[in-house]
């Protein structure tokens, strides 16, 4: 255990010293703020509290998904990145199991995502704080959570799936077109029965808080935790089963 | 075609035992056994295509073998890699780096993969490759020449005990050649360390390894000690080859022409040059007759067989790269 940490540890490093790491975070903190303030000027009546604007911004509706693209930029580049600067031959020869390596990658895709949602939810919270107040009904910490927690879950699958795609095709442009082409189609709704068992509908599973109806008919959070599973472990399944049988020509 | 595990794979730290790749019915390494001994430092020669770098890559895992195994250390590549990859220092092709860190950041990712590596033995190996005051900056401000020397520190981080280098000299200059070279030669003598060496340069084989061994197409050729042809080259009953530089040429090719055991191998009109092969110790005589002739020598050589010539020889000529 102590030394896949440490693996994690080296593809965090290989993520943070790069420079242009901190840009989404910057984007994230600028975007939230200026809209705080823009929101108060223009459309004052709109936010109650700094509860009201976290929730919304972190909600998939606000700007998780936009946290879910960044997330699969950064994701689809850290397998093909390897291939490409040809540091994969290093870091394949020093003992560590294929499976062990790429699992620590997965897992530092997945601190990274969680990290921006939960610097959203600061930022959000901080900025709404100082122009709204922090005053609060009952439920408020709960729609954060909800909000929160639905964004990472949506974050998670389509990171999961540009994970799958940048393990196969050892490619950063596909990988990362295949995960936004992704996540723009989810906004797609095929009102027919079949399409619930597609990825799509069931990523975002706020639609289910507040007695919200579900895309298609005969759709249940239960079911719809169950469909992600099942595509996630599809994903992590490829990704694992062609990475350990791989040749690094 | 099954090779017996049973030969002494303690013995070698690296043994090939039957390696084969196949892929789709072309054979890209085929049926490929050799050992490398303790501190020895072996050579891979072939033109390009041969297999090396695919041998290479199958040594250190980063292939699959189609049949056949390698032991390091008696370990089997195939079923305990990671007790056997761990006397393994490798550099394969270019040493690739992370850019955007630095030399001491990249080496640092190394020893996180490795428990046993101190942060003295960092230092070490940097005292070793002479990188002290690179260690700070990018490895993107490197020159290829630091970055071979960061990765032959990197390849001895954990202490290995063979080192396996595809190609480590491509695209260094002449002075990064003899640089690598001297480096390569301090690590098998002061470290202990065995060395596989893959290459097309010839030259640069002649000078470092103490062994070759030659493929073609996947297969063995041959395994030859460097220095062993020169040895017996003197021998008295031994054909060798001259070059006589003469001032006059047609005369000089009756006079040699007629001798026994002469045989004019080569003549350059231009340069005023004939290459004969002659037994060492009819050269003698073969100078009173042309001075009986009168014929003026400038110059007499001989040309030994160069580990190029006997390489065309083995691969069959003009595939060399």
């Amino acid at each position: 255990m102590r030394s896949f940490n440490k693996l994690v540890i080296n593809e965090w490093l290989k993520m943070s010293k790069k420079r242009s790491f901190f840009i989404p975070y910057a984007i994230v903190a600028v975007v939230a703020v200026v809209l705080a303030w823009a929101l108060k000027r223009w459309a004052g009546d709109m936010v109650g509290s700094a509860f009201d604007y976290t929730a919304m911004m972190s909600s998939t509706h606000g700007f998780g998904q936009f946290v879910a693209m960044l997330a699969v930029i950064f994701t689809a580049g850290m397998i093909s990145s390897e291939h490409g600067m040809g540091t994969i031959k290093f870091l394949l020869i020093r003992g560590q199991s294929r499976g062990k390596v790429l699992a620590s990658k997965y897992v530092a895709a997945l601190l990274f995502a969680l990290s921006l949602i939960v610097w959203l939810n600061v930022i959000s919270f901080a900025s709404g704080a100082v122009l709204y107040g922090t005053e609060h009904a009952s439920g408020a910490w709960r729609d954060i959570w909800i909000a929160g927690g639905s964004s990472l879950v949506y974050s998670i699958v389509y990171m999961s799936l540009t994970f799958m795609m940048g393990v196969l095709t050892r490619s950063t442009g596909a990988a990362m077109g295949v995960g936004m082409a992704a996540i723009v189609l989810s906004g797609i709704t095929i009102p027919k029965s079949f399409y619930k068992y597609v990825l799509f509908p069931n990523v975002d599973l706020s639609v289910y808080s507040h007695g919200g109806h579900p895309p298609i008919d005969g759709m249940t959070l239960p079911f719809s935790i169950a469909i992600l599973a099942v595509y996630i472990v599809l994903f992590l399944g490829a990704s694992f089963v062609t990475f350990k049988r791989r040749d690094i020509a | 075609m099954n090779h017996p595990n049973d030969i002494q794979v303690d013995a070698a730290v690296l043994s090939l035992r039957g390696v084969s790749k196949k892929i789709g019915s072309k054979k890209i390494v085929d049926q490929l056994s050799f050992d490398v001994q303790e501190g020895e430092v072996v050579g891979l020669l072939g033109p390009n295509g041969a297999g090396k770098t695919t041998t290479i890559r199958m040594i250190a895992g980063l292939i699959s073998m189609t049949e056949g195994d390698v032991f390091v250390r008696g370990s089997s590549i195939r079923h305990e890699w990671k007790k056997a990859i761990r006397h393994v220092g490798a550099i394969i092709e270019n040493p690739e780096f992370y850019p955007y860190m630095t030399g001491y950041d990249n080496l640092k990712q190394y020893q996180r993969m490795n428990d046993w590596i101190s942060n003295e033995r960092i230092d070490e190996v940097v005292r070793l490759v002479g990188l002290e005051n690179a260690m700070k900056k990018k490895v993107k401000a490197y020159s290829l020449g630091m970055r071979q020397r960061l990765g032959i520190a990197q390849a001895l981080l954990h202490e290995p005990s063979v080192l396996i280098l595809d190609e480590p000299t491509n695209g260094l200059d002449p002075a990064g050649i003899r640089e690598m070279r001297d480096y390569l030669k301090t690590i098998a003598r002061e470290e202990g360390i065995s060395i596989l060496v893959s290459s097309h340069l010839l030259l640069e084989m002649e000078q470092l390894c103490s062994r070759v061994v030659v493929i073609q197409d996947g297969k063995l050729v041959t395994v030859r000690s460097i220095g062993e042809n020169n040895a017996s080259g003197h021998e008295q009953k031994n054909f060798v080859r001259v070059l006589f530089r003469v001032g006059l040429l047609e005369e000089a090719k009756n006079v040699l022409g007629s001798q026994n055991d002469a045989e004019i191998l080569q003549v350059a009109q231009e340069q005023n040059e004939l290459l004969v092969a002659l037994r060492y110790k009819d050269i003698p005589d073969m100078v009173t007759a042309l001075g009986a002739a009168q014929i003026p020598i400038y110059q007499i050589t001989e040309l030994k067989q160069s580990l190029e010539d006997e390489f065309l020889k083995w691969t069959g000529g003009n595939r060399i790269a």
